[in-house]
């Protein structure tokens, strides 16, 4: 195939016997648009109705590793950062807001969602991915109610891409069996696999296979504390492709992985004789397995007329532990978590010249079984969440300058009941390339706030919660509904200068809760938790957070393109004051969202296969909690920084070589963690050293533990 | 005031000169599909001197914007002959011809029209 599709869905494949462009579970892409392989890696859907970047393959080989979390590093609207500094867990930020208020899925299923919500971003490999949509501001509303700030989809490696390359005149059977090698000098590797097969004019199969780990631990900061954990992951999945007659399609898929880490203290860094047992350490153990099938068909008559269906059953599995149970178990804590679910869908579209509709009916259904253990606060409990959700979306597109898209779902939720979620999308492209979008809707989610945020437990804070029982804290209560409307205008012009292409963009949004579980870090000490609603009499929102942002991309000449983006976040979130001191609710910025970000990327191609490309990203001053015990609010703001990256790459027919730096101009965060270390003599502490119990915390992080990080690796075209 | 003329006038010609390196050139270039597209166009992209290239699959037209001091049109025909295309000036060899993929016979009424039917 040498072309692929942009914002082609679960049933996008229909349109590669090339004749239909189904679209169906996305119903706002209008038209396919055909990308050339040597076109830019991220590109904008001129003919989107929503704001859509398309991020390719090519696009994703920029990034260093290895996973979905990481591949957002060459894009100018995302940002990653580490949650703590014990974990090793990566977390994405759209608008300034945790990732877990975007709707990431998995070729529309949900991956990134209930126990996975904080980890299952390192549960899908860069070198599977295909290509990623990323809808800024609401997404499509036949997709589920979770979107709030946008919308990812992750298309992985079908078993027709790599039977389709094998195939294509010209690659002499290249292109099914894919394989990835990396190492890098924080002591990870990595080896990724994609092999895919044509059984009949029917059946294709493909599998794609991932293990990674980290035998050898660093602590280049001398802290005592691991840079990053030690463990493994497994991961597998078994994909069978089926191309019917008449319209018919399916794929099947089988998931299944494992993965184990380990962090904390290093026996190493302390005196001989050191028991493991006498350290902190933190573990946590996840494993999922999950089938999907998928079933569509397109009257071939009416091609405009489509049905398709989703069916997936999944189980989630995590295990955890915090701190040293047995030295100081006051600020212990260990989770265990299993969810079971599944998800059913049926969607079908239909289509009248320039009137168009989707409508969808989806079931979700989660048992939830939790045991939390922390001193005063150990509670087992379990419940059920079932949302079954009736959705209808209408496009009209009279013309290619306009584009009106509205829609609304209603969500039975079996603990918020009733819920209405209307969303609206328009376009107009007055002039030829320059183009205007509004976007304006609701969302809404259940939050899991400990299994959200678990690394945030690498701390000596006192973990309290309002009420003060603790069974919302693990979720499934009415008070863990969050809900946000948000709002988007953008600008768009594609010109072209000097034969040349180019891109700007503009957008401004704004994203406003209703209501939303608060994570407060600003009472010295403390970690609190709590609900926090629109008041009736002041009508405040609890959490806003309001962006801006400006990009431009252009192609200096054949082989050169830029990118240049600058972003505005402004996040408030109303907080209580609980002691009184200031005798009313305060709004105060959110912590770990610098104010300014900036991106500048250059890429060049040289004759013979060599890729360069280089990233610098800066951050801002970021709110950060204080650690003056006497203040309140106690905020701190953590310098601004800048990183850059870096990659030369040599490719042949058969595959390429890479060599890059994470981190290259060196950026370390001082302290890291606090209270690790003898503040006198600098030598490492261990959890019975009373300035320990006090001061360790290590979720102020706001920047790069590891510095300047090399490392190396291949892919292998067979 | 005759300096700042004079001075306007340099700068001027200084990017009537930027303009003037590049030329425009538009010519037909047999050929049938995607394949024979970027055969065409890597051709002439890997030149020095060539600014950009684009060949169209329905038309046949290949646009080409260059540097007349570094090449000559005539090194653009050949170029494109040399990977097994013909152009109005310059024929492909046999040879050259004969290593183009067996989908990109475009001297081969058969695999026209099928791409055509197709």
């Amino acid at each position: 195939m040498k072309h692929f599709f942009l914002g082609v869905a679960v049933l996008s494949t229909l349109s590669a016997a090339g004749q239909i462009d189904t679209s169906l579970y996305n119903s706002l892409q209008i038209d396919e648009v055909v990308v050339r392989e040597e076109a830019a890696g991220l590109t904008l859907n001129a003919k989107s109705a929503t704001l859509d970047l398309n991020i390719s393959r090519k696009e994703l080989k920029k990034a260093a590793c290895c996973n979905l979390s990481e591949s957002f590093e060459t894009n100018p609207s995302i940002d990653v950062s580490f949650t703590d500094a014990v974990t090793g867990t990566k977390q994405i930020q759209l608008f300034g807001l945790a990732g877990k208020y975007a709707q990431i899925q998995v070729e529309m299923t949900p991956l990134v969602r209930g126990l996975l919500a904080n980890s299952g971003l390192n549960f899908i490999p860069g070198t599977w991915v295909q290509s990623i949509q990323l809808t800024k501001g609401i997404g499509a509303v036949n997709n589920g109610p979770e979107s709030m700030t946008g919308q990812i989809n992750v298309e992985l490696l079908k078993p027709e891409d790599l039977v389709d390359a094998a195939e294509a005149p010209g690659s002499e059977g290249r292109g099914d069996i894919l394989l990835n090698g990396y190492v890098n000098q924080g002591g990870r590797f990595e080896f990724n696999e994609a092999y895919g097969v044509r059984l009949n004019d029917k059946w294709m199969l493909a599998s794609l296979g991932h293990f990674s780990g980290r035998q050898q631990g660093t602590d280049m900061n001398g802290d005592g504390f691991l840079d990053n954990p030690l463990g493994y992951q497994v991961n597998g999945m078994l994909r069978a492709r089926y191309f019917g007659q008449n319209g018919w399609e399916g794929i099947y898929t089988f998931h299944a992985l494992e993965d184990v880490k380990q962090g904390g203290q290093m026996l190493s860094a302390f005196a001989p004789g050191t028991s493991a047992e006498d350290l902190w350490s933190s573990t946590m153990k996840q494993g999922r397995l999950a089938f999907t099938a998928k079933t569509g068909w397109v009257n071939p008559d009416l091609p405009d007329q489509s049905v398709g269906t989703i069916l997936q059953l999944y189980s989630n599995e995590m295990d955890g532990a915090m701190g040293n149970s047995t030295i100081d178990p006051a600020h212990a804590s260990s989770l265990y978590g299993l969810q079971n679910g599944g998800m059913a869908q049926v969607l079908f579209r239909h289509g009248w010249g320039t009137w168009s509709q989707t409508s969808g009916i989806l079931l979700t259904a989660d048992q939830y079984d939790f045991d939390f253990v922390q001193t005063d606060l150990g509670t087992t409990m379990g419940w059920m969440e079932v949302d079954l959700g009736l959705s209808t979306e209408w496009t009209y597109a009279p013309s290619d300058q306009f584009t009106a898209v509205l829609g609304a779902r209603y969500d039975w939720n079996s603990i918020v009941s009733h819920q209405v979620s209307p969303r609206m999308h328009l376009r107009w492209e007055p002039v030829e390339k320059h183009t205007l979008r509004l976007a304006a809707g609701r969302g809404f989610r259940n939050a899991l706030p400990l299994v959200e945020e678990w690394g945030r437990l690498a701390t000596n804070r006192t973990l309290r919660s309002q009420p003060s029982s603790l069974y919302h804290v693990l979720g499934g209560s009415y008070l863990n509904m969050e809900e946000a409307y948000n709002i988007g205008l953008s600008y768009a012009w594609n010109f072209t200068l000097n034969y040349m292409p180019g891109s700007l963009q503009l957008d401004a949004h704004s994203t406003e809760f209703g209501q939303t579980v608060v994570q407060d870090y600003w009472t010295p000490g403390q970690r609190y938790l709590y609900t926090q609603f629109t008041s009736s009499v002041e009508p405040i929102r609890p959490m806003t957070s309001n962006t801006a942002g400006a990009s431009m991309t252009y192609q200096i000449n054949k082989r050169t393109e830029m990118r240049l983006a600058y972003r505005y976040q402004d996040l408030s979130v109303v907080y209580r004051d609980e002691f009184g001191i200031v005798a009313q609710d305060v709004a105060l910025p959110a912590p770990f969202v610098p104010k300014h970000r900036l991106m500048a990327h250059l890429s060049r191609e040289f004759k013979g296969g060599w890729t360069v490309d280089a990233t610098l990203q800066r951050y801002g001053e970021q709110p950060i909690p204080g650690i003056d015990p006497s203040a309140y609010p106690s905020v701190e703001m953590a310098p601004a920084f800048n990183l850059l990256h870096g990659q030369i790459r040599k490719a042949w027919a058969g595959g390429d070589v890479y060599l890059g730096v994470e981190n290259g101009l060196n950026v370390r965060q001082g302290n890291a963690i606090d209270g690790a270390v003898n503040p006198q003599t600098g030598e490492a502490l261990m959890p019975s050293a009373p300035y320990f119990q006090s001061y360790f915390d290590a979720t102020r992080i706001w920047g790069p533990i590891f510095g300047r990080m090399v490392y190396l690796g291949t892919n292998l075209v067979l | 005031m005759k300096k700042i003329l004079l001075l306007l006038l340099v700068v001027g010609n200084s990017f009537a000169a930027l303009a003037q390196k590049k030329v425009e050139i538009t010519f037909q270039t047999d050929g049938v599909c995607g394949m024979c597209e970027k055969r065409i166009e890597t051709a002439l992209l890997d030149m020095n001197g060539v600014w950009t290239a684009d060949w169209d699959q329905e038309t046949h037209a290949t646009f080409v914007v260059y540097n007349p001091k570094k090449l000559s049109e005539m090194d653009l025909y050949k170029a494109v002959a040399a990977v097994g295309h013909d152009t109005p000036k310059v024929k492909a060899k046999d040879e050259d011809y004969a290593k183009v993929h067996a989908c990109c016979k475009y001297r081969d009424e058969e695999v026209v029209s099928a791409h055509h039917g197709g």
